[in-house]
């Protein structure tokens, strides 16, 4: 528990394409709106190198013209890539930061992502002095992992700043730090007003990913925003994942392997000490 | 903790509270709080109230692409003595499962100073749409709040879209434009 003279702030912003809230605790509300407002910056940082709905952000600059020569990215981007890289290797493309053609098609992302035949998670290449080059003409989609990386970076500057407990919680995927626990309530997929049992973060992190909220019809298809990367379908349907990391970007990347191949899942949750909560409907 | 005993857990027993949680509900700032923190070097907020002719609202609606549904706006100009450093406006927006009241703040060129969430409410049933149930809320930043189940404060699960905010800044620039410019 914190002392009797800490205090609680909550701020909310709409960021990322959702919500982002930041609860921050600490001894002067000066203090923590300060660090509050830092975190949200990160946020906002995050969001204009990494979206792929913004022409204007370094990912859509990598989508444009990575095909035809090595472009140089920063430090957050090229961060972002390299774990990417490494858990669509893991998880045998499970999880794939390169399914954005397809949500394109959909009309989930902007159509000027559609690609011909492109290529895989395998044909993006990170070279030294973080330049990164695509082997084939494919597109980007940060979306099933940047989200949790800007919670980490909003959890790591209010740290900085100084505050004894904090949650940041971006539409669901939240992050935890300090003594005091935090519970989170995981909503149901298909009843959206219930819920579970509360979860506890201790300092720990956690995503979930549901096509609840996005699914809808397409050319006589059900689509959503998540992928199966294998059958380059929706997943649809009552269903939803949410795990448990010591990271938020490793949580929110990990429900993708839990939705798309649950074989594999177990194995590379507990390499990565972390833990899933599967609903079905 | 016992939830998580296995690697993956399938829940076989949902506590489900469907009908005991109406909706999801939290107040982050009153509007003098927002006021300060948008613009900290304010000595004054001048009250600038907008009433919308028939006239401007639709060409608001024209220039945004959003409907207009209130013909009032609650709208400051932020001062530092007689400098005008920019302005504060108060608004709401309807989802079908939101309820949200934020503020935007505009720079004296026009361009997003930034945005803050006042209060956020979500529901699943009838409420959000029902006038009497929404009026509770109105010029109530704190206070008058709902009683809901207080054990709920973290929410993980299928993402809510911020669209309706981005469609009010798009709707609130156009009023700009129009209205607060000149």
């Amino acid at each position: 528990m914190t002392s009797c003279s800490s205090i609680e702030i909550r701020r909310c912003r709409p960021l990322l394409g959702t919500f982002v809230e930041i609860k921050a605790s600490g001894s002067g509300e000066t203090e923590l709106h300060r660090a509050v407002n830092d975190a949200f910056a990160a946020v906002e940082r995050i969001q204009r190198l990494m979206s792929a709905h913004d022409p204007g952000s370094e990912l859509s600059r990598l989508n444009n013209e990575a095909a035809y020569r090595p472009v140089a990215v920063s430090r957050d981007t090229f961060s972002v890539l390299r774990r990417a890289n490494a858990l669509a290797s893991e998880s045998g493309g499970a999880f794939d930061h390169t399914i954005a053609p397809t949500l394109a098609r959909w009309g989930m992302l902007p159509a000027n992502l559609c690609r011909n035949n492109p290529g895989g998670w395998r044909d993006v290449r990170l070279l030294p002095h973080r330049h990164v080059r695509f082997l084939r003409p494919l597109a980007l989609d940060l979306g099933g992992i940047a989200k949790g990386f800007a919670v980490d970076r909003a959890l790591e500057v209010l740290c900085a700043g100084g505050v004894t407990a904090a949650l940041v919680n971006a539409g669901g995927d939240l992050r935890a730090f300090g003594k005091q626990p935090y519970w989170v309530h995981l909503r149901h997929p298909c009843l959206p007003q219930s819920f579970t049992r509360a979860v506890e973060l201790n300092g720990s992190a956690l995503a979930t990913s549901s096509p609840c909220l996005t699914e809808r019809r397409w050319r006589g298809r059900r689509v959503s925003h998540l992928v199966n990367p294998f059958r380059q379908n929706a997943i649809t349907g009552g269903v939803s994942v949410s795990v448990r990391a010591d990271q938020c970007w490793l949580a929110d990347a990990l429900t993708k392997v839990v939705l798309n191949a649950p074989a594999l899942a177990e194995q590379l949750l507990a390499r990565h000490s972390a833990e899933a909560f599967v609903f079905t409907a | 903790m016992s939830d998580w005993i296995h690697r993956i857990v399938t829940p076989t027993a949902i506590v489900i509270s469907a009908g005991a949680i109406p909706c999801y509900a939290t107040t982050y700032l009153t509007v003098e709080q927002a006021q300060k923190l948008c613009f900290a070097f304010a000595t004054e907020f001048a009250p600038a109230n907008v009433t919308l002719t028939r006239e401007q609202r639709k060409a608001i609606e024209k220039d945004s692409g959003v409907r207009v549904r209130l013909d009032t706006q609650k709208v400051w100009r932020a001062q530092s003595g007689d400098k005008v450093l920019g302005w504060f406006i108060q608004d709401e927006v309807l989802g079908k499962h939101e309820f949200i009241q934020w503020a935007l703040a505009l720079n004296t060129n026009g361009s997003v100073r930034q945005i803050e969430i006042l209060d956020y409410r979500e529901t699943y049933g009838y409420e959000i749409r029902n006038e009497k149930w929404r009026a509770q809320f109105t010029g109530k930043q704190h206070g008058a709040e709902l009683k809901l189940d207080s054990d709920i404060q973290n929410i993980s699960g299928a993402t809510l879209s911020c669209r309706h905010i981005a469609d009010g800044v798009k709707r609130l620039l156009a009023l700009y434009d129009l209205v607060l410019k000149h």
